[in-house]
Parts: structure tokens; C-alpha cells; sequence
């Protein structure tokens, strides 16, 4: 059975579909980002950046970054083209993945799956059909594709879906209906249902449908008969989330993406569409031409499919290896599909302290970080601990002799007062970055339960 | 948060019939004073328009005009008792600007009225060298720290020895007084430009700018609120002459540094107790207090409001203000430690507002996507 699935063959059409769909919306993303001035805001303005642990050398470059932005417009662009398929994937993979890096505080759930995605669309045979490539090198342009392709990419925003309802079940999610208990009652003046959100019971009626929803909308949208529904909720449930939450193109990315769960029939009527449009002659009665791997590089690709899919299917839970509580410590808690789960925010006073005079003076934090970088700081671990390293530097700069860094932080979670997160008698100068549980984060003492 | 998966499994099925009967759950906000209509924003920020920013820049302008007066006829003939007067008026005005220096929003912040009325340490250099040259430019970056009610503190009383030395530089240098009169007519031009457009078009596009994003009247407010309440009151009045920052006190940039006495600390003290009026604002209308209610917000250990925490602290942080009286100047040399304590007990409330009370809101502070903190 397994040989026989390894040997079916469906319609390139749908990898075709979400090849051209994926590359018009990172363009979009690319401009979008650009016209907002974000580019400068977020990577040329700011003194210093906060990198990912052990990718330190990720950073911005400078006014080279605008060209980065540039190229990554250009490879997504492409993509959708599908000219010079290969190497544009790779180039939008490389160049967007490095602009994901180079700051944790703008980490964006949606930015990971692209880059997934990105990533997956190098290995899959996306560009060999209703291409400009098939259409330059028609010997190498193919019909059909192996079933597998269509599945890995289904698999991949299955898991995105699944993994953020497993992330919903927890008590504070579905019993105080937190965090949306906060963020609806701040929407009450849309119109028409604006007056809803004004209502506790709302908050819990999303809360459940919201799990309720990540957890089976994969499996609805494969079946056939629950298919359109599932799509119509697809739809209403992400451009709700459009209007009530600042999460920038993350719906539209959804929306489009969820399509790959639609048979390959539908996105072959689809492209004829599009050809009709086009003025194109259309496919209908063409040849089928299948791609056929040599079973060498078949057996390639699955086995880095197979590798990469466990490697999803583990990381999300990675938090477990941690002691405490997840929300509170954030440990484990990016990469793993936990999307608008915490109402998060803190502040920190950071003291200075000369260890040979004892002169202690108080840091502005405004005078080394944009308003995004404080507010993300304010709230996780590990970016205390990389601003309290650029403090202690800037001040052994400034003269201070080996300068004692404390942090003075307050952090409230999900409507809870805010409480002391960091053990004020610590001297940040001193603790280094690693993945081991870092026992200066003061306890929670509270408990969420579930997954 | 692993723990007790099948505990966790069996509270969800309980609670899932529990919700439909939980009390609060169906009956709305759990202000206990009132429904959705607390959830009003509109109605909130068309109570702020109406009784506390219109009315606070009226109040003000009236003792800005009667300074302007004062500084006419001082600069006319300069004589011992126009400079009391004088000093008069602008003690009175510096006392009533405090209870419109935190509305930084809106046309306030887009002249950056703030900065332009009360930026001290006042540059006294830079002021005697514009005045011997007799040319300047007040509206320049440069010029800010040598304008405003700081500028006029080193022009009425630090600019000579005593009063008598004061009243004869203005009688000798006809350059000392225009500069007094440009000072002052800034001020009073800035003013009639942001009560005017309160008056006018603005009034309309705050109450109407009900959302809650960054570019939402309730969080241009609530963060101009809150960042007064940090900045210019607990750092600037406070903090940063007690030395917090730097860990030596510097008396020389406290507010009112020329005059000394007790309007320092009044100035201070005029400041908080405006902070603490508009959080409450009127009994029975709505307020900040009323809003942070009607959300529900509190600890929920203890289940005290947000509302009750954040006054009580306004108390305490209040009275630790007051205890650094009647000299300002004095306490800051004598007994430094008070001070930095007022500054700690205000970092307190500082937090309440900042985190508690901003979270509870949902107000955002920058537009860039966030998919949940």
C-alpha cells in the first residue's frame, strides 16, 4: 500500500496554484512591510538588535537591508512566475528566513510558516507547470506530479492548524476565555457586532470555537462533503481575526494556504480559468506528462520530508523538557504555533552598579531600544539577558568598572496583577545564554493547566 | 502547566456546563455599578474632551493672559513692585500649567507643548547669549531649553543677585526685555494654537477615534497619561534631582530651581493630585476608574479591583511626596533618601498604569503585527 501511494500520481496543478498564491502574497508582504517604513524603523534605527542564540551573526546590514528586502521581493516574485523556479525558491527561503532572524522582537508566527514553506517549495517540483519555465524548457515541464508533494504541503499547514488548537487547551484559554477576554471588550465599536464584545460569554463562545476550529478545520477541509463549509469558515474565522487583531497578513497567508486542501480537479479548473483570462490555449485533452524522480532522489527527498516532518511534529513540544510554567518563562514557547495565546506585558527598570566604586544608577531604556523592542523585552527571559549583556558593554565602555547589571521587572500575564519576573539580586552581567532552564525567572505561583 | 493533564481534562468537561451557569458569565461586565454603557469609550473620551482637557486649557489660558499682562507692564517701566507682581502671576500660571501638562496628545503633542512649556534644567547660558546678541530663534530645536515657565524662572529670579540687581538689568538692557516679552508671548501663541483647535475640529476627531490602536484616542491618552505620570512627574520633578539615575542627587535640575521655597514641591504636589483627579474623574460619570472597573480588572488572588490598588498607591506615593517638604531644594541636600523613596513609591504606580491598567485596556502602543505578545 505503501509502494502503490508512493507511485500515484495527481495533477501538478495544485502546487502550481499555491507556488503563484505563496509568491503574489510575500511580494505583497515584502511592499506592504517597505510602505510602512518598517524596514528603517525596525532594522536601521535601533542601536542594537536582538539575535537568536547561537545565530548571533544574523544581523541587519545596515542600508544593504533594504536590498535584502529588495531581493526577497524579487525571489518571491519569480516564484510565482515560476522563472528560474529552483533557485528563486531558494533565494526567497535564504533571504526571507535571515530577515525572520535578525530581531526576535518582531518574531511573528506567520513569518516561520512561510519560511517552512519556503522551504518546502525548494524541494517540491512547484515549477514545473503553468510556468514560465515549462514554457522556456517545455522537455523539463510535467502534467502530473507524485501524490506525495500535494501532501507534504497539506501536512505542513495541518500541523500549523492542529498544534494551535492543541496550544488553546489550557485553562486559561477555556475556562477564564483569557486572553480574548481582554482584547474583545477593546472592539467594542465595530459596528453592528461590536456590542458583543462588551460580554464575557463572547469571549468564551471564541475561545471554544477558536480551539474548537484549529483542531479539526484540517480534516474538514479534506473531507469532501464538509469541505465548503470548512472553507467558509476559513474565510469568516480569518477575516474576523483581520479586524479585531493586529496580525498584519498572517490570515490572508491562511486563507490562501488552507486552498491546498481542495482536490486537484478544482485547481485544474482554476488555472483553465486563468488561461481563458489569459488567452492562453487551454489544457484540456493535452498529453499527461508525469514527473518521474529516479528512485534515487525520491528516495532522497522523502527521507528529508520524513526528517523534517518529525522534526515539526517534536519541536512544538520541546517546552516540556522545562520545569515551569511555559507562559511564564517562555521557554520552548517560539516556533511552536502558539498564536494570540498570552496578554503579556512588563516593564524593567535595569540598575547599574560600579563594582569598584558601588555607584549604582538607573538605565532609560527608551535610549537604546525602539518602542517594539522595550515592549518585547519587558516580557521574555532571554531578551532581559541579551539587553542586560549590550548594558553591561555600553556601560565598561562609559567607564563603569566591570559593571553589575540588575534587572527591576514586572510582568503581568492574562489579566493577572503584574508580579516581580526576574530575581532582582541576580547579576545579569554574569548569567550567559543557553538552552538549560534559567533558574534567575522568579516562580509564577499560579498554575495554567493543560497542554 | 503539564502536570495534571487529566485533572485539567475533567475541570474542561465540568466547566463546560458550568460556563453556561456561571452568573457573571451571562450577565455582562462585572462592574457592579453598571452595564456595558461603563464600556462606552466614547462616552468617555467625550467626558474627558468636556470636563477635563477644554476646561483645565481654559483655566490655564486665564492665568497665561493675565502673566502676558504682567509681563507688558513690567517690560513698559520695570519697577520692584511690577516685578512682584509679575512673579505673582507667573507662580500662578506655573501652578495651573500643571494640571494640563499631561494632555501630550492630540494638538498638545503635535506642537510638543510640553517641551516647549517645561524643559529643565533651563539653558541660563544660552538665554544671556541671546539676549546680548538680541538674536534668536525660539522655534528651533536648539531654543527649547531656553524658553518656557523654566526660562521665566531664571529670568525673574536667577538673572541677578536680588531683586533690585533683576529690576535694574531690565531697566538697562532693552534686549533683556523683549526677550522676557518673546518668552512669554510664545507661550501665549502655542497656547491659543492647541485650545483652539480643542475648541474647533480636534474635539470632534477624539471622541470619534473610539478604537484601540496605536493610533486610538483612548491609547493616545492612556499612554500620554502614563508616560507623564513616569516621565515628567516621578523622573523630572523628582527622580532625576534626587539622583536615581545617576546615583548623585542634583538639586540643580529640579523643577522651579531659581525661585525655590515651597513651589517646587507645590508644583510637584499640583501635578500628582491632577494625575489622580483624572484617573477617578467625576463621581458617577465615566473615568478611567470607571472603565478599568466595568473590564473587570483585579488581583485575582485577593479579587481587589485594579481601580482600588491604583488609587491606594496614588495615596501612598502622595504622601511620601509630601514628606519632602516645605523646601524642595533643602530636602534634596539634607535627607536625598526621601526623595529617592517618593520616586520608588511613584515607580509603584508607574507600574499599575504601565502594565495592569494598559493591558487590561488592550491599548496599543506601536502598529506593527503581533500575533499575541
Amino acid at each position: 500500500m505503501l509502494s502503490s501511494y508512493r507511485k500515484s500520481y495527481i495533477p501538478a496543478a495544485p502546487l502550481a496554484v499555491f507556488r503563484i498564491a505563496f509568491g503574489v502574497l510575500i511580494l505583497a508582504s515584502v511592499v506592504r512591510f517597505w510602505a510602512k517604513g518598517w524596514i528603517a524603523e525596525l532594522y536601521l534605527q535601533p542601536r542594537f538588535f536582538f539575535p537568536y542564540y547561537g545565530l548571533e551573526f544574523i544581523r541587519p546590514l545596515g542600508p544593504y537591508t533594504y536590498g535584502l528586502f529588495a531581493l526577497c521581493g524579487v525571489c518571491a516574485l519569480l516564484v510565482a512566475l515560476g522563472w528560474h523556479y529552483r533557485v528563486a525558491a531558494a533565494g526567497l527561503f535564504i533571504s526571507f528566513t535571515y530577515i525572520e532572524l535578525m530581531d526576535k522582537s518582531t518574531y511573528l508566527n506567520h513569518y516561520y510558516f512561510v519560511s517552512l514553506a519556503a522551504l518546502l517549495l525548494v524541494l517540491l517540483p512547484a515549477g514545473g507547470y503553468f510556468s514560465l519555465d515549462a514554457r522556456r524548457q517545455p522537455e523539463r515541464a510535467h502534467t502530473h506530479v507524485p501524490r506525495w508533494t500535494l501532501d507534504a504541503l497539506r501536512l505542513l499547514v495541518g500541523i500549523v492548524y492542529f498544534y494551535a488548537g492543541l496550544a488553546k487547551l489550557n485553562s486559561d484559554w477555556l475556562l477564564a476565555a483569557q486572553p480574548l477576554r481582554i482584547w474583545l471588550p477593546a472592539k467594542n465599536d465595530l459596528p453592528l457586532v461590536g456590542f458583543l464584545f462588551s460580554y464575557p460569554i463572547t469571549a468564551f463562545v471564541f475561545s471554544w470555537f477558536g480551539a474548537f476550529y484549529d483542531l479539526t478545520v484540517p480534516f474538514f477541509l479534506l473531507n469532501r462533503i464538509t469541505r465548503p463549509y470548512a472553507y467558509a469558515a476559513v474565510v469568516v474565522f480569518h477575516v474576523l481575526t483581520a479586524i479585531l487583531f493586529p496580525i498584519g497578513m498572517f490570515p490572508y497567508v491562511m486563507i490562501v494556504a488552507a486552498l491546498v486542501f481542495f482536490p486537484p480537479e478544482w485547481h485544474e479548473r482554476l488555472l483553465e480559468r486563468v488561461r481563458r483570462v489569459l488567452g492562453r490555449p487551454l489544457a484540456a485533452g493535452r498529453a499527461v506528462v508525469p514527473l518521474v524522480y529516479r528512485p534515487r532522489v525520491q528516495r532522497t527527498l522523502l527521507a528529508g520530508l520524513g526528517l523534517f516532518f518529525v522534526v515539526q511534529l517534536l519541536v512544538p513540544f520541546r517546552y516540556a523538557l522545562y520545569p515551569r510554567e511555559l507562559f511564564w518563562t517562555e521557554e520552548g514557547y517560539r516556533f511552536s504555533w502558539r498564536v494570540m495565546l498570552m496578554e503579556k506585558m512588563g516593564q524593567v527598570q535595569f540598575k547599574v552598579v560600579d563594582s569598584a566604586t558601588g555607584r549604582a544608577r538607573l538605565v532609560n531604556n527608551a535610549e537604546h531600544l525602539s518602542v517594539l523592542q522595550e515592549k518585547m523585552m519587558a516580557t521574555q527571559a532571554d531578551m532581559i539577558l541579551q539587553f542586560a549583556h549590550y548594558l553591561r558593554d555600553y556601560y565598561a565602555r562609559q567607564g563603569v568598572h566591570q559593571p553589575q547589571i540588575y534587572a527591576d521587572t514586572y510582568v503581568s500575564l492574562n489579566g493577572r496583577l503584574g508580579k516581580a519576573y526576574i530575581d532582582p539580586t541576580v547579576d545579569l552581567a554574569r548569567q550567559s545564554e543557553s538552552f538549560a532552564p534559567k533558574p534567575w525567572i522568579l516562580p509564577f505561583d499560579d498554575e495554567i493547566t493543560g497542554l | 502547566m503539564r502536570k495534571s493533564i487529566l485533572l485539567f481534562s475533567l475541570s474542561v468537561v465540568l466547566a463546560a456546563g458550568g460556563v453556561s451557569s456561571c452568573k457573571d458569565v451571562i450577565e455582562g461586565p462585572e462592574s457592579s455599578a453598571g452595564g456595558t454603557s461603563d464600556l462606552d469609550r466614547k462616552a468617555l473620551l467625550t467626558q474627558w474632551a468636556d470636563t477635563l482637557v477644554i476646561p483645565a486649557y481654559k483655566g490655564f489660558g486665564s492665568k497665561l493672559t493675565a502673566l502676558k499682562g504682567q509681563t507688558t507692564a513690567f517690560t513698559a517701566a520695570p519697577t520692584a513692585s511690577g516685578l512682584q507682581a509679575l512673579r505673582q502671576s507667573w507662580r500662578e500660571a506655573y501652578v495651573e500649567w500643571q494640571r494640563v501638562e499631561a494632555f501630550e496628545f492630540g494638538p498638545a503633542a503635535s506642537v510638543s507643548l510640553a517641551n516647549r512649556f517645561n524643559i529643565y534644567p533651563t539653558d541660563a547660558a544660552g538665554i544671556r547669549q541671546n539676549i546680548a546678541s538680541g538674536s534668536y530663534n525660539l522655534e528651533l530645536a536648539t531654543a527649547v531649553p531656553q524658553q518656557g515657565f523654566p526660562a521665566l524662572d531664571f529670568l525673574l529670579n536667577g538673572i541677578a543677585a536680588d531683586d533690585n540687581a533683576i529690576v535694574q538689568s531690565y531697566v538697562a538692557a532693552p534686549n533683556q526685555r523683549r526677550y522676557l516679552s518673546d518668552v512669554v508671548n510664545t507661550m501665549d501663541q502655542l497656547l491659543t494654537s492647541v485650545q483652539a483647535q480643542w475648541n474647533g475640529p480636534y474635539r470632534a476627531t477624539f471622541i470619534s477615534g473610539t478604537g484601540t490602536s496605536a493610533g486610538g484616542s483612548l491609547s493616545l491618552l492612556v499612554n500620554a497619561y502614563a508616560r507623564y505620570y513616569e516621565q515628567a512627574l516621578r523622573s523630572g520633578k523628582v527622580g532625576i534631582p534626587a539622583g536615581v539615575m545617576t546615583g548623585a542627587a542634583a538639586p540643580n535640575k529640579m523643577e522651579a530651581y531659581y525661585h525655590r521655597g515651597a513651589l517646587p514641591l507645590q508644583l510637584a504636589q499640583v501635578a500628582h493630585t491632577t494625575v489622580q483627579r483624572l484617573f477617578s474623574g467625576r463621581a458617577g460619570q465615566p473615568s478611567l476608574k470607571s472603565y478599568v472597573d466595568a473590564l473587570g480588572a483585579k488581583d485575582s488572588r485577593t479579587g481587589e479591583p485594579l481601580s482600588q490598588l491604583i488609587n491606594a498607591q496614588f495615596d501612598v506615593s502622595a504622601r511620601q511626596l509630601a514628606s519632602l517638604g516645605p523646601d524642595l531644594h533643602t530636602t534634596l541636600q539634607t535627607r536625598p533618601a526621601a526623595a529617592v523613596l517618593s520616586y520608588n513609591e511613584m515607580q509603584k504606580a508607574v507600574r499599575l498604569l504601565k502594565v495592569d491598567m494598559t493591558s487590561a485596556m488592550s491599548v496599543s502602543i506601536t502598529y506593527i503585527d503581533n500575533d499575541g505578545d
